[in-house]
């Protein structure tokens, strides 16, 4: 009974490279989320995904340079990735444009440039590597290289927790202090850009960032306290890890798209049926309000004894 | 917005009133007060060191849909002696849970910011400038969307403030609020600031015509 429960979880440890596959998105789910928190409520759940087509250019220029190294092409991310925000920030801070603007200009110029370079020195199975990831090809080295980043990675927000927080909420109190909110803002953005770098080997550039958002945003509906959409966001990323490396090995699909769909599916459900603010929530409010508001047990007795 | 001659200062354990028409330079004033922004020409020298200056901008200005409650809102206010690491002690959460009870807001001690009345929520805000121990204290407008109860307790509470040594600096249209709460007035128009005593400002019932007839002595030359 408990074998054939088991089963389908058996790949999993008999597998080297589900194994590996499977400490390597596990590790990216402890790390990637609680940024992605923090990223959607400071309102810039689309700055990850900006930040993920900044890192192209730099792991296309690895990869040409190194070939299908890895170090070489994940420093090269880094880099990139780092540079962009460097860039979109002070140009927005010298020309006093909101910082979204010019991280769209400037995702857009490097995801142009990204491609451009993949294209000069491979073919279109490079470039689909480097765009889609391959999990399942994850070597010791690989491994090394997003556990240390995901150990980094909550290292660094342990540090910088206190500061991120109360930047977010009121800026102006972080600078009257003597803090630079510019340079919290900044270590926090280089973290995203790690951890994305980190992504892109399992996931790929462009999914790298949906370990990152489906779960914060999922964890949304379920949590109001910032404790509490942490640890949601991180087990939704486990779950759909799990979940999504085994329904890709049994129904034989790729796993980056299903570990992603697999949150997806939980960022839904969350929003139909979710504690907070989901649909199912509304329209419970919407058929009585009262009840809402008092809690049943008040409004039923409310309606069977009028009072005098 | 550009303000020349306005000279004076903030003495210690004053409450100042800066009035003025909208665009009249008072968030500007405030900034260069702050140190934020600094000024083209002449000098603005504040006595009280930076951690100990406190400046609350208006509300719609802070992303109050941070899931933070209100007690983890108050002890940000250590800050100056905790910085971004150190571990809040006991005897820190007891003075906080004083502060909030002074304040009336024990029972949110829990809830999230997002909740809370626009009142609540101010009185959650001053409650980290006293944690924080501000001797400078700098409000734009902090009885806007505030209901009449908070009012009377803030004005109780700041009143408290500047009897133990804090100057407080107040952006305030309401005249009532003013003459319960301020020693001096500055009103700024025109670019020009001009210091009044409550009393000659309050009788006037529209300040903003109030800050047109000052302007325009202003202009004219004449001090009032």
């Amino acid at each position: 009974m408990i074998d054939a429960l088991l089963a389908p979880f058996a790949p999993l440890v008999e597998f080297g490279f589900m194994r590996r596959a499977l400490v390597a998105s596990l590790a990216l789910s402890i790390a990637a989320p609680p940024l992605g928190v923090f990223l959607m409520m400071r309102g810039m759940s689309l700055i990850g995904d900006a930040m993920s087509h900044a890192i192209l250019p730099g792991i296309a220029l690895g990869f040409l340079f190194a070939g299908f190294s890895l170090p070489m092409m994940s420093l090269g991310g880094i880099l990139s990735g780092l540079v962009v925000a460097g860039l979109a920030g002070s140009v927005s801070q010298m020309t006093g444009h909101r910082e979204d603007a010019a991280m769209a200009s400037f995702f857009l110029i490097s995801l142009a440039a990204g491609v451009l370079i993949v294209s000069l020195g491979g073919n279109s199975v490079d470039l689909t590597h480097v765009l889609f990831g391959s999990i399942l090809a994850v070597d010791t080295t690989a491994l090394l290289l997003i556990a240390s980043i995901s150990s980094l990675t909550l290292l660094g927000l342990a540090l910088m927790f206190r500061a991120l927080v109360v930047e977010c909420l009121d800026p102006l109190f972080l600078r009257g202090q003597g803090v630079r909110g510019g340079l919290v803002h900044g270590l926090f953005l280089a973290l995203v850009v790690l951890n994305l770098t980190a992504g892109f080997q399992t996931l790929g550039t462009l999914m790298a960032v949906g370990l990152m958002m489906l779960p914060a945003t999922a964890a949304r509906f379920w949590s109001s306290r910032l404790e509490g959409l942490i640890l949601i966001a991180i087990l939704v990323a486990a779950c759909s890890s799990v979940a999504g490396l085994l329904l890709s090995y049994h129904l034989d699909l790729p796993s980056g798209p299903c570990i992603i769909l697999v949150s997806g599916g939980i960022y839904l459900l969350s929003a139909l049926f979710g504690r907070r603010h989901s649909l199912w929530r509304r329209l419970r409010r919407r058929a009585s309000p009262l009840a809402a508001r008092y809690g049943e047990a008040t409004l039923s007795r409310r309606t069977k004894d009028p009072g005098p | 917005m550009v303000l020349e001659g306005v000279s004076g200062e903030f003495p210690v354990g004053s409450v100042t009133a800066l009035v003025g028409a909208n665009g009249a330079g008072k968030s500007t004033l405030l900034a260069g007060i702050m140190g934020v922004l600094a000024p083209i020409a002449g000098r603005v020298h504040c006595a009280v060191p930076k951690e100990r200056r406190a400046w609350l901008p208006q509300q719609l200005a802070l992303d109050l849909s941070f899931p933070m409650s209100v007690e983890e809102l108050v002890m940000t206010g250590c800050w100056p002696s905790h910085g971004a690491l150190r571990g809040y002690s006991r005897a820190h959460y007891r003075r906080g849970r004083e502060i909030m009870e002074r304040l009336g807001i024990s029972e949110l001690a829990h809830r999230p910011l997002g909740e809370l009345s626009g009142g609540q929520r101010q009185r959650a805000l001053i409650g980290r400038t006293l944690m924080q121990q501000a001797e400078l204290l700098v409000l734009d407008e902090p009885f806007a969307n505030v209901d009449s109860a908070s009012v009377e307790v803030l004005t109780e509470v700041f009143r408290e403030m500047a009897a133990q040594g804090a100057t407080l600096v107040v952006v305030l249209h309401d005249m009532q609020q003013l003459a319960q709460l301020a020693d001096r007035v500055l009103v700024l128009a025109e670019g020009r600031g001009e210091w009044f005593a409550p009393e000659e400002i309050v009788p006037a019932h529209d300040i903003h015509q109030r800050c047109l007839q000052t302007a325009q002595r202003l202009l004219s030359g004449a001090r009032p």
